[in-house]
């Protein structure tokens, strides 16, 4: 189809638009924090960097982020198990409930987060647990692994059981298939699942804000002191929260590209 | 061939629920043979070789390898092994990786393992520096190679085949089902393979088992299966074939119900015989019926238009259209083709030594 000049020029306006509606007030973050005024006015009268020194010395910026940190990859990795399992469950295996386990395991992803905290917060409450970021972990895990498990499952959907079938023929024991031929050919979707666990689970705020107690994730934080005791610190912590995520996204697609091209695309014909 | 079977079959069945896909099925395989398992799909040939290798198990029956009951044996135990009809080769590994697959599994040493691929790769004529391509690089004829170097590699009792050829253009195709032909009879080993396609079975196999609703309906070689059919369905599997319901007159002669056939030949051979009211199937393929001109005879003779001519390279076909409005199929070579116009009114014939009575309707 060809279009007219007008209609190409528009289209491209229309993507520029696009663009700069997503990614504008992030970078406005940006420029907040490297304001030296305390409050938030624009456009700026006068750049520092002090900020970002603040938040790098504070110890409760620190705690913060061993806090976010840690809840972050404890739910990473047990994501990354248990999707690997629910995806076998999920896509591979023929059993009894199967069509009732899909269903039910991918409803938690709909709950909206606000309400499946409030409950969860209850149940805690209920069996006398005290809340912690440990029982944060729990919560986001609620949320993500059904997440992490169809990402993995998608990967498992599309790889050929014959594959499996003939390493057994060749005679490979159930182990052996796993090792030599099930985990290699999901391992992708288990990195992806893994950096997606990641990512949701660091910049969870719904979730983390009912179960967390007295401990404080760095979106918890930063909601705080938006909405009283704002400083600059507040938009550099942002951004440094910000290129977290992105350092870890390049090491995944970095991971990914290492994966394929020893793989060959491992993706199937 | 060995009078002791490799494999033995004795009423093996397989339900799926109310479905029976395997009805009793007994079969002997004997050492060294290359046997194709032909059916169409749904017939239970799939099923019957998944059971065999081990990967499916059945509702009944017995199976010996050998000496050996194996229905039992789950398939990483057995001595068998199968080419996948998607070939199953592991994307995620190097063409040398795949063929050496089974031999890791028995922990032989790289370098013997490696000098095993090796040779395989020549066996199949696929040069070594194959043996570090990706499985990704290879086109369709090369994975089936690949595929067939992995198996021999396992060097197994019995090497199953599930249609591996199916996805290969024509031409690949042909020149493999020789090449298949030509390993088999250099390794010696026995090869079961299954396929839909009759055409398929004739070139490479020894005996022919053809298979219908879970059952077999005729096991034999193929030139028997060709020329001697046991029932409609196995003379119809088999490309293009002229059938004719007859029954027997008073003199023991077979009679067109449908077709008006002259039967010239009245001291027919007791094949052709059929008692008074019993109703059969004539059989006669296209390449043996002639045209007949001037005042030549044959033992069985119709009289019909000529409809149509295709022109299929060395040989050509013709359609001729019975009194009755049915079509009935001729073919000659193209040297000996017929030289009359569509539309012209011809007498075919054909004699009884290429006629085949097939028993019932």
């Amino acid at each position: 189809m060809k279009m007219s000049k007008s209609a190409r020029i528009a289209l491209s306006l229309y993507g520029v638009l696009a663009i700069l509606f997503l990614y504008l007030p992030i970078i406005s973050v940006g420029f907040a924090s490297v304001s030296k005024a305390r409050y938030l006015t624009f456009p700026i009268k006068r750049y520092a960097t002090k900020w970002y020194g603040k938040a790098v010395e504070s110890s409760t910026v620190q705690d913060l982020l061993w806090t976010s940190l840690s809840v972050a990859l404890l739910v990473t990795i047990i994501s990354m198990v248990v999707g690997f399992f629910g995806a076998l469950a999920f896509a591979r295996y023929q059993w009894l409930f199967r069509g009732i386990f899909q269903k039910l395991i991918l409803l938690p992803i709909f709950f909206p987060q606000a309400v499946l905290g409030l409950a969860l917060l209850m149940w805690f409450n209920a069996l006398g647990i005290i809340p912690t970021w440990k029982t944060a972990v729990v919560a986001h895990l609620v949320w993500i692994s059904p997440i992490a498990t169809l990402i993995i499952a998608i990967r498992a959907y599309s790889f050929d059981p014959s594959l499996e079938e003939a390493a057994r023929d060749m005679g490979a024991s159930t182990w052996i298939v796993m090792k030599e031929i099930t985990g290699p050919l999901l391992w992708p979707g288990v990195v992806a699942a893994g950096l997606f666990a990641f990512l949701l689970s660091w910049g969870n705020f719904p979730l983390s804000l009912f179960t967390t107690g007295a401990d404080s994730t760095l979106p918890e934080w930063l909601y705080a002191k938006m909405v009283s005791g704002y400083s600059p610190l507040v938009p550099s912590v942002g951004i440094l929260s910000i290129v977290t995520s992105i350092v870890l996204l390049l090491a995944g697609g970095i991971i990914m590209w290492l994966v394929r091209s020893h793989n060959g695309t491992a993706s199937p014909r | 061939m060995s009078p002791e079977p490799i494999l033995r079959l004795e009423g093996v069945s397989k339900h799926f629920g109310e479905f029976t896909a395997l009805d009793n099925i007994n079969l002997e395989i004997d050492e060294g043979e290359f046997l194709t398992i032909v059916g169409p799909s749904g017939s239970g040939k799939t099923t019957l070789i998944r059971i065999l290798v081990g990967i499916e198990e059945l509702s009944e029956g017995k199976i010996w390898l050998r000496n050996n009951r194996i229905e039992e044996m789950p398939a990483n135990q057995r001595p068998t092994c199968m080419v996948f009809q998607s070939l199953a080769l592991f994307p995620h590994k190097s063409v040398g990786e795949n063929i050496e697959f089974p031999l890791k599994l028995r922990k032989q040493k790289p370098d013997q393992r490696k000098s095993r691929a090796l040779e395989l790769l020549d066996l199949l004529h696929l040069p070594q520096s194959f043996y570090d391509k990706r499985i990704n690089e290879c086109s369709g004829g090369e994975r089936q190679r690949v595929a067939l170097a992995r198996a021999l590699a396992f060097d197994p009792e019995i090497l199953f085949f599930d249609e591996p050829l199916s996805a290969l253009d024509f031409r690949l195709r042909k020149n493999l089902e020789k090449e298949l032909k030509d390993l088999h009879q250099r390794t010696g080993k026995t090869f079961v393979y299954i396929t839909h396609s009759l055409e398929e079975a004739m070139v490479m196999s020894d005996r022919i088992a053809i298979m219908r609703s879970g059952r077999f309906e005729q096991i034999a070689i193929a030139d028997e299966i060709y020329a001697r059919p046991v029932s409609r369905f196995v003379a119809e599997f088999m490309g293009e074939v002229n059938l004719f319901s007859v029954s027997g007159d008073a003199g023991g002669n077979p009679v067109g119900t449908e077709i008006e056939i002259q039967v010239r030949n009245t001291s027919l051979g007791s094949s052709m015989k059929l008692s008074k009211g019993a109703s059969a199937t004539l059989m006669v393929r296209p390449e043996t019926v002639h045209f007949l001109t001037g005042d030549e005879t044959a033992d069985f003779v119709v009289g019909g238009v000529l409809k149509a001519e295709y022109a299929l390279g060395s040989r050509t076909q013709y359609k001729v259209e019975a009194d009755n409005g049915d079509e009935l199929a001729v073919e000659k070579l193209r040297e000996d083709r017929f030289l009359g116009q569509v539309g012209d009114r011809v007498r075919l014939g054909w004699n009884a030594e290429h006629a085949h009575m097939i028993s019932g309707g």
